[in-house]
């Protein structure tokens, strides 16, 4: 029998300083209602100065383990997959030292990038691991701190972007036991690009002397933002009815979908286009904004918390990001603790 | 105005919480204070109810209903 990838451990981590729609409007040119209307979103939390992805990553990691080993999961983890935009370093990648700071010893570790999209790739990765043998465990992490990369000057971008990280762990297992994860479906379109960019920093338009650009060096996150709404929306709805038809699921069978948390407008937009109740679309941006590779970990800790999401429940994940990238894939929700 | 115009109106009035009298076939989507995601929210709300592709320029903040009217009504019908 095919060896699926179960999710058995859930653990979250949010920095402690929270930062409202007031504290954003003492400096810069917005307000609550401003940032309500057009995102849902009323306050988000931000890394202490020194608090690197890694920190948010080990927090997220330790807690996915806990939980894991808590009910049906190992004890540790044989591999682990970062997801991150805002890796400690440009080189090297993020994940191993977070698998060393775990104590998982010299596993196997390397980041994904997919921007949003990259918990949806990151679990594509933890199950490629685990079907073709190489772990019979790993540890997926989504991890970012935006605010390192923001512009202090947008509002826009200020006013969407948190700081987070979650994880699960996935186990070898059977295809049709709770938590196996479904056929995943992934997507990139790069004529989209420059839709979601940091223009500056890497080898297309590097910082350092000697490499002579007719642009100034623009070191900060944008987003076309009614662009991506637009694209958003239609991919993750259409990634979301074929991962669904894959599983052999049709998208009304669906009792919640944890979509990435960008926009409170673009998951009502998603669940009108999947003509679905809009009451089946969690929401967890209110509180924390949108953590991009973070935000379905987040968002599956606080829908069950919150008794939303409950074990049994048809479930479909669903994420778009830069690249551009989108994904989805569904699972029978599993009797897991997050912590 | 036809049954276009009625139908764009039913989805101003779902969607965005007007009333049907409140508009007009010479308003502007800028003087119904429609922001761009607002026009984004339009435009897929247009493409769900009539079956057509809009770009993402179709429905412009200067447009007049009338004008978003005769743009639906040019596109070809998907199968």
């Amino acid at each position: 029998m095919a060896r699926a990838a179960v999710l058995c451990g859930l653990g979250t981590y949010l920095p402690s300083r929270a930062v409202g729609n007031d504290d954003l409007a003492r400096e810069l040119d917005t307000s609550d209602e401003w940032i309500r209307s057009r995102t849902g979103i009323g306050q988000r939390y931000l890394a202490a100065p020194g608090q690197a992805t890694s920190d948010l990553a080990v927090e997220a990691g330790e807690r996915a383990l806990k939980s894991a080993a808590s009910g049906t999961g190992p004890d540790g983890a044989d591999a682990v997959v970062l997801a991150t935009t805002t890796p400690d370093h440009s080189c090297p990648a993020t994940a191993p030292v977070v698998a060393s700071r775990l104590g998982l010893g010299t596993v196997p570790a390397f980041d994904v990038a997919a921007v949003c999209t990259g918990f949806l790739y990151g679990l594509a990765a933890g199950a490629g691991l685990i079907a073709s043998g190489t772990a019979d465990s790993v540890l997926v992490v989504g991890a970012e701190t935006y605010s390192g990369i923001l512009d202090p000057a947008d509002r826009s971008t200020r006013a969407i972007f948190g700081d987070g990280a979650g994880a699960v762990v996935l186990r070898a297992g059977a295809p049709d036991e709770p938590g196996a994860l479904g056929p995943l479906v992934l997507g990139s379109d790069g004529t989209g690009n420059e839709l979601i960019q940091v223009p500056s920093g890497g080898s297309r338009r590097p910082f350092h002397a000697g490499q002579a650009h007719s642009e100034p060096a623009d070191p900060y996150f944008r987003m076309a933002g009614r662009q991506v709404f637009r694209n958003a929306v239609e991919r993750m709805s259409d990634a979301t009815t074929e991962a669904a038809a894959r599983a052999g699921r049709r998208p009304e069978e669906l009792d919640v979908l944890v979509a990435h948390q960008a926009n409170l407008r673009i998951l009502h937009a998603v669940a009108d286009r999947l003509r679905l109740p809009r009451e089946r679309f969690p929401v967890h941006l209110d509180r924390v904004g949108n953590t991009s590779a973070a935000s379905i970990p987040l968002a599956l800790a606080d829908a069950v918390t919150a008794g939303v999401l409950r074990p049994g429940h048809s479930t479909a994940l669903t994420a778009f990001g830069g690249g551009l990238t989108w994904g989805a894939t569904t699972l029978t929700w599993p009797a897991v603790v997050p912590v | 105005m036809n049954d276009t115009y009625e139908r764009v109106v039913r989805l101003l009035v779902r969607n965005f919480g007007f009333e049907t009298g409140d508009v007009s076939p010479a308003d502007t989507f800028s003087e119904l204070e429609l922001d761009s995601l607002a026009l984004v929210e339009l435009t897929l709300a247009v493409q769900q109810e009539f079956g057509v592709k809009l770009t993402d320029d179709d429905l412009g903040a200067q447009s007049t209903l009338e004008e978003a009217v005769k743009v639906i009504e040019s596109k070809p019908v998907a199968a």
